[in-house]
């Protein structure tokens, strides 16, 4: 669609004034700020330049003064005639159906909620968990070592442990990896929760394949550079098919969650349950709240 | 909105006798002459800076080379950073505040015209008293010196045992000319957009461009204030006998660094604030989309002004801070990333779906946002204390920051050159020399800065004069020093642009690229009182508001 307003269209308004007043041009703040630059080029040149400088400074304050007391100095400039056209395209797209009381659509209209994540991401770590211990059992024949590996992310004793040690039981690397692998599981959960809405034809796709992928791969090329020593004892096949065991798990329990409206569109008071005549409409009888 | 026009046409304008012409340029309180002449001035500072930039560049083609003394060297580099900073990019941001904050809140002027015309006289002044040093200020190699102490000037360099003479002194006094010439501006901009906003125009309806030169004029009270202080402390111990930065005697001159850095990162910020200004008006209008994300917009720049505050000592990393002190500025450091980033995501979703228009405005802004993330992440990268450690004061950093400044700001301005000049001139400039100004600025700009990250990483020092040959630096510097020269050509293309069009250029209208703001309800060039009458707004988009009457943005508000 096109519009083309013209002058001529527009109209002339009678409020239009012939003549307008607007600030007079004056040499004062030149002179002023010339005379104010001399008086510090004097400090390093001579004292008579930064006299110059004092004289013009002076000079410019008065007449600055005067130019604006006891009334400011205008000029009346003629109004110019002026040809102002405003020509505009705009493509007509079709408009998503929109309920009546919204006024523009939320995407998206249905989410998880916050539970959906924290199910999907305790299944995730279950999932990651038993694929990380069978990888310590059949391929280093021992449970501990991953679990020890993990809790060398955050915990350097851990790594400081001779290798011999790093394959049996330390009760404080254990639970160090187990508060650290649950927080991270819950969150990335709530992550997936949060974002998988956004791929809704191949959920499983993000939480199984990209972000796994993009995860290992960020992983393998940094931890040489931050911790070689623990970059070291990863094998990076195994690591990559726990991550796709956690993602591919989170995500179906995510996707089997039943969805709920986004709230995004509802007023702070309405989201909160607060009670507040005027803003919220009384409800109908048996009517419950979103 | 309501806009007042006459169907009066074709109007003879007598031009004026050149001595007329100037005195009227010289006498002038109008903002959009005095946004003019702050645009002029830096411009000439531009080329003048970049002259320099291209000595230092011949100078590090290759090894063991004396293209310059070493004394010229330092002086280069010295001039090239101060002028960039206090003479080429501030006046040129001042400049485009100027133009344009009084003709988006539809205003006929700034709050106050003549303190305008002193503040950009002022700051003129004060970069021709820094370039008279190279003829009167006798320093230490002798008579005829610019200053040559970088341009942060740290003590004990600027102390009168190390320079002698008086090119430092040149230095200080013109930066504190020029600083209350800026001060002056940023409280005209504070009172221009509290005070004069045109009915209807709410804090809400504000352009972003508008909004964020509010953000940036306070910065600047902030700022510029301690940098003052500390050039007025510098005399004093340089003429009077004073020991602030005297460690021999009691003083600090790790005091002149906190001092001088609690003024420099802020400033960073005082100069990118307009540019993500530009790129908030450019991006919608090329991309066909309001601005997605306003409110958040608006937040996540008060949050850059306050947080950008606190983060100054990560360019002390090195000088030996507590093990506190280098994890708080770690952490602001990292934290001001986040509402960056959030800019950087709502740039995107404005583009996101949008009908996007690839017209030089929009190139020199995409060429922002990906560059502009670069810089934002090796600098998260030199946020981290000890990564900073094995790379401060290399040619890393003088990546990261030409990052910034070229690969941010110039490109930002760029793009407002492209976008306003229309405006500004009554002429386009042209889409041919524009795109061609587009890619050689973008292969110079990579095969300078980009490639300077790796002699940075291979340990390079910066402010280095010469090197040996051996060290693997000598090839990449050939290539940085050719990515420089491809930039040149690209600028002059750029000012043949503007010359040629000025006279030969398309007729712009007022509206030539089917925007939404106030600035282009009003003709090119607009008259010297903006507006026949007063105009009232009740969206943000006044303009798109008018062009569609059945679907104005005021029923959303």
């Amino acid at each position: 669609m096109a519009t083309q307003l013209s002058a001529e269209q527009m109209g002339q308004n009678p409020r239009t004034p012939r003549e307008i007043d607007v600030p007079a041009p004056t040499a004062w703040p030149f002179v002023l700020a010339f005379g104010c630059t001399l008086m510090f080029a004097g400090l390093l040149t001579s004292v008579s330049v930064t006299l110059l400088g004092a004289v013009l400074a002076v000079a410019g304050c008065i007449g600055w003064f005067w130019e604006v007391f006891p009334h400011e100095h205008e000029v009346t400039v003629p109004l110019v005639p002026e040809d102002l056209r405003l020509a505009t395209e705009r493509r007509v797209v079709e408009r998503l159906p929109v309920a009546a009381e919204q006024l523009r659509a939320w995407l998206p209209v249905h989410t998880y909620p916050v539970s959906a994540g924290v199910k999907g991401g305790f299944a995730g770590s279950v999932a990651m968990a038993v694929l990380a211990c069978a990888y310590g059992v059949l391929r280093v024949g021992s449970i501990w070592y991953p679990i020890n590996l993990l809790a060398a992310a955050v915990y350097a004793q851990s790594l400081k442990l001779e290798s011999a040690r790093l394959y049996s039981f330390h009760a404080d690397s254990f639970f160090i990896a187990l508060g650290l692998h649950g927080l991270v599981s819950t969150l990335v959960g709530l992550l997936y929760g949060a974002m998988l809405p956004m791929f809704p034809r191949r959920p499983i796709v993000l939480g199984g394949l990209i972000a796994p992928v993009l995860w290992s791969g960020l992983l393998y090329t940094m931890l040489g550079l931050l911790n070689p020593l623990l970059a070291s004892h990863i094998d990076w096949l195994w690591f990559m098919a726990s991550q796709v065991a956690f993602g591919v798990v989170a995500g179906l329990v995510v996707v089997r969650q039943s969805r709920m409206p986004t709230r995004e569109n509802l007023s702070f008071a309405l989201r909160a349950g607060v009670e507040a005549p005027g803003i919220i409409p009384p409800r109908g009888s048996g009517e419950k709240r979103p | 909105m309501s806009s007042d026009a006459m169907a009066i046409r074709n109007v003879e304008v007598e031009s004026l006798p050149l001595v007329e012409t100037l005195h009227g340029w010289l006498t002038t309180v109008d903002h959009k002459r005095l946004g003019i002449l702050y645009i002029a001035y830096a411009l000439l500072f531009l080329v003048i800076a970049g002259i320099e930039a291209l000595i230092i560049r011949i100078q590090l083609m290759h090894s063991h080379n004396d293209f310059v003394s070493p004394q010229v060297f330092n002086r280069m580099f010295t001039m090239h950073g101060t002028t960039m900073i206090f003479f080429v990019a501030m006046p040129i941001l001042f400049g485009f505040a100027n133009y344009l904050v009084p003709l988006m809140i539809g205003a006929r002027d700034m709050a106050f015209p003549r303190l305008n015309a002193f503040s950009f006289w002022l700051s003129a002044f004060g970069g021709f008293l820094l370039y008279f040093s190279f003829l009167g200020g006798s320093g230490l190699y002798g008579a005829g010196n610019a200053p040559d102490v970088g341009w942060w000037s740290y003590a004990p360099l600027t102390a009168r045992a190390f320079s002698p003479g008086h090119s430092s002194d040149y230095w200080t006094l013109s930066l504190l000319v020029s600083g209350f010439g800026s001060i002056g501006t940023a409280i005209n901009i504070l009172a221009t957009i509290l005070c004069l906003r045109c009915p209807g125009m709410k804090l809400n309806r504000m352009p972003l461009l508008v909004w964020l030169n509010l953000v940036m004029a306070g910065m600047v009270l902030i700022a510029i204030t301690p940098l003052s202080a500390a050039q007025i402390m510098l005399l004093i111990d340089r003429y009077l006998g004073g020991h602030f930065f005297d460690a021999q005697a009691g003083g600090s001159a790790v005091l002149w660094m906190h001092f001088f850095w609690i003024f420099g990162h802020p400033e960073v910020y005082v100069l990118i604030i307009p540019c993500f200004a530009f790129m908030s008006e450019i991006i919608p209008v090329f991309s066909r989309k309001p601005i997605f994300g306003y409110p958040v917009m608006v937040a996540a720049t008060v949050c850059i002004g306050f947080v950008s505050l606190s983060v100054w000592a990560h360019h002390m990393f090195t000088v030996g801070m507590n093990s506190y002190a280098n994890s708080f500025f770690t952490i602001t450091t990292m934290a001001v990333g986040v509402p960056t980033g959030i800019k950087i995501f709502n740039w995107i979703g404005t583009m996101w779906g949008g009908r996007i228009q690839f017209k030089t405005p929009m190139l020199f802004s995409i060429g922002f946002l990906f560059q502009f993330l670069i810089a934002g992440l090796t600098g998260i990268m030199m946020a981290a204390a000890p990564f900073d450690w094995q790379l401060s004061l290399s040619y890393f950093v003088v990546a990261h920051f030409h990052y910034v400044i070229v690969g941010g700001i110039l490109f930002a301005l760029f793009a407002a050159f492209y976008y306003w000049y229309p405006k500004m001139t009554g002429r386009m400039l042209s889409e041919r020399l524009g795109k061609w100004h587009f890619w050689l600025f973008l292969i110079g700009f990579h095969l300078t800065f980009t490639v300077m990250h790796i002699p940075g990483l291979l340990g390079m020092p910066r402010r280095i004069y010469t090197y040996e040959p051996g060290r693997g630096w000598d090839t990449l510097n050939l290539i940085i020093t050719i990515g420089a020269f491809i930039q040149a050509v690209a600028i002059l293309v750029f000012v043949a642009n503007l010359v040629i069009s000025y006279f030969k250029g398309d007729k712009a209208g007022n509206d030539p690229w089917d925007a939404w703001t106030l600035e282009w309800s009003t003709s090119s060039p607009p008259p010297a009182y903006n507006f026949a009458t007063v105009p009232v707004v009740a969206s943000r988009r006044p303009l798109w508001d008018q062009k569609h009457p059945e679907d104005p943005d005021s029923r959303y508000d």
